[in-house]
Parts: structure tokens; sequence; C-alpha cells
């Protein structure tokens, strides 16, 4: 069992800093914008002006997890990584005419770049990962993160970050076809070994790449490895899956928006409903991406 | 010279993306690294790449640098030296 000790998400929903968030779910629409803080009382100077979104964003939210002891692992998934200072990287080396280009873009336009930042930050010199499948990034990294606690780590700081920017607009009615509006989001938590008197869990995740089983048959045998009846868990967060329906299921993309981290606010707002209502099972299912599944069982002791 | 120090302020400021500053807020001999703007090391390769882009001028020697980009004043002086 793996104790969630804090959490923290920034996205359209209003999340940062807001207990019992999941009790006011709004639908999101194109207009639907990041909901951030004022990130002046919370990053340095030099943060605030060379930091795109997604740096900050990521960055605010993981400062939130932090407790006394430094951790002994950062581990980030993204699918995307920081698109923005890519896009304006890559344009630049299209455009420029000078052998020089400019360093920041570069710099920070790696995946990793997220996870980096947050280590400089907290001057943390601990494992320090950032893992990138698609929309099961997420999924990885939190693997990565039990894996770790497994081996005897015991305070590890676990997320997911994607943004979005015009271009993903732009490519909405063909490479990305999708009905809900495309949004940026970074959640982070911090996991432990250490137990919480009714606290809440990450009591199992699994995926299933280029899945030659069908989903229904994949959450059978995940609840099964666990002794979990389907009929024991008190809510199914889905992503828009057509055979989960029905009083206890709630399909989080209308909420999350397109967002290949978007299991990681589910995950948040999982951990938000347990908190406020008592004891039980959420299982989160991830399948944004058509064959590949991810599935995420959280637990309030 | 004092029109190009303006120009430099200003080009600074975009560079940088100083967007709390304004041109008159960067005075002619303020040191640029330090504690007052808190300019880094990634700074100063900006400033590397804003003299090529702008000025077609190159520090072929980068122990230089640390001089050269010491103030404004330091950074104009460079320039009109070493424009064509």
């Amino acid at each position: 069992m793996f104790y969630i000790h804090s959490i923290s998400s920034i996205s359209h929903q209003l999340s940062f800093q807001s207990d019992g968030f999941s009790e006011k779910l709004f639908v999101l629409d194109d207009t639907s914008s990041l909901e951030v803080p004022d990130f002046k009382d919370i990053l340095p100077p030099t943060a605030l002006r060379r930091l795109s979104p997604i740096l900050k964003i990521s960055l605010t939210t993981a400062l939130e997890c932090r407790n006394k002891k430094e951790f002994d692992a950062i581990v980030v998934g993204t699918a995307l990584g920081c698109l923005q200072d890519t896009e304006k990287f890559l344009n630049t080396i299209r455009t420029s005419t000078s052998e020089t280009l400019s360093p920041t873009a570069f710099i920070q336009s790696t995946h990793n770049t997220i996870g980096g930042q947050i280590s400089l930050f907290l001057k943390n010199h601990a494992y320090n990962m950032t893992h990138t499948q698609n929309a099961l990034s997420f999924e990885i990294a939190l693997i990565d993160a039990i894996t770790l606690l497994k081996e005897g780590n015991n305070n590890v700081l676990v997320g997911a970050a994607d943004e979005k920017i015009e271009l993903l607009e732009k490519l909405r009615n063909s490479i990305i076809r999708s009905k809900y509006p495309l949004t940026s989001l970074a959640t982070f938590f911090n996991l432990k070994n250490d137990q919480i008197e009714n606290g809440i869990v990450i009591k199992d995740v699994t995926v299933n790449l280029n899945s030659t089983i069908q989903l229904g048959d994949f959450i059978d045998s995940f609840l099964e490895k666990n002794g979990i009846q389907f009929n024991e868990i008190l809510k199914v967060y889905h992503s828009d899956c057509e055979f989960i329906n029905g009083e206890n299921t709630m399909n989080y993309l209308p909420y999350t928006g397109l967002n290949y981290s978007a299991s990681a606010l589910a995950t948040h707002m999982a951990y938000d409903e347990l908190s406020h209502n008592g004891k039980g099972l959420i299982l989160i299912v991830n399948n944004i991406c058509n064959n590949d599944f991810g599935l995420t069982l959280i637990e309030k002791c | 010279m004092s029109e190009l120090k303006e120009t430099l302020k200003a080009q600074i400021i975009e560079q940088l993306n100083l967007e709390n500053l304004t041109v008159a807020d960067i005075k002619d001999d303020q040191p640029l690294f330090g504690d007052e703007l808190g300019l880094d090391s990634i700074d100063a390769l900006e400033f590397i790449v804003l003299l090529e882009q702008n000025y077609g001028l190159k520090i072929s020697n980068p122990s230089e640098g640390k001089d050269i980009f010491h103030s404004v004043n330091t950074l104009a002086a460079f320039i009109e030296k070493n424009k064509n």
C-alpha cells in the first residue's frame, strides 16, 4: 500500500489549493482556460520570466507536495513534453539566419526539463526520471514510483503534465480527433510507504500496451489479481469508455479535457472524492489511446 | 552612442523576457549580472545570440564575455569598437 501524503493539481478546473474541488467540477469547453495561481507569490523572478506555462504549473504543483525531507526520487510522466518551447526552438532553427540560436528554448524543449527544473529548484540530486508513453505516461511513472518504494525508498514525488499549444488545435480535426477540448494540466503527489490513519493509497496500477485483449477482460483480470469483485468498487472513472456506464461511473474527459496526462488529474479527483465521501475503492480506467490501457486503483483505508 | 544604449536596453528586455522592466529601469553603468537584475549564465548565452543576430558580432574569446557583458556601457562600447 502506497500512501498519498500530499497532492496538487493545476488544470482548467479550480483544482489548485482547493479541497473539495471534485464536488464543483464543471464541463469544459473550447473557451476554458488554465486556472492558475499568482505565480509571483510562488516562483522566483528568473523562473517567472524564463519558464513556459507547463514548467510553471509543474514546478508549482511539485512545490506544494514538498515535505521536510528531501525526495528520494522525482518521477515525471509526460506524453508530449514542453511543447511550447519545442515549437519555439524548431521555428528558430527554421527561420534563423545566424549561426547561434537562443539557448533558453533549446534547454527547455526536452521532455525531462520538467523533472530537471523541479530538481534544480529543490537542489535535489536524487533519482530523476521522465517517462513518455503517450497517454500512459502517468501510469508508467506511477509504476516506477511504486517500484522505488518497494525497493526501500520512502519519499517519492510523482506526477504528470502535458500542455496545449495552438498547433495542437490546428491538428485537432486531422491527427487528433476528439469532441473534448484540448487542455493543459499538471498533477503531482508525494507517495510514501508511511501509513496515515484513514489515509488514501494507490492500491495498484497496471498498463497494457498495444493490447490484444479486450479492455473488459483486462479490468476483470486486474480486479481478480487484487482480490476485488467489480461490485465492491465505489466508483469507476473512465475516459469515455462505451461499455462502462451506470450510476457509479464517471467519464472524466468532459472535466479534464483531452490531455494525455488526464488520468493524473482524475487520480486527484478520486483522491478528493474519497477524502470527503467515506471509505472505498475508485478504479480509474485510462483508454485515451485506443489499444493502450491503464488501470489505477485508489482506496481510502 | 546614447541611441545605441537605449536600443540595447530594449533588446535586452525582449531577449531575456524582462517584462517587468522598462528601458528607463536599466542604468547605463548598472552591473547586468548579480543581484539587481538577477541575470545568470543562460542569460550570458542569450547576450551572445543578441550580439550576433542584431549586430553581426561574435565573441571570439569567451573569457572576454565577462567584461563585455558587464553593463550597457561596456556592451555599447564593444559594439561601437567592432562595428563595420
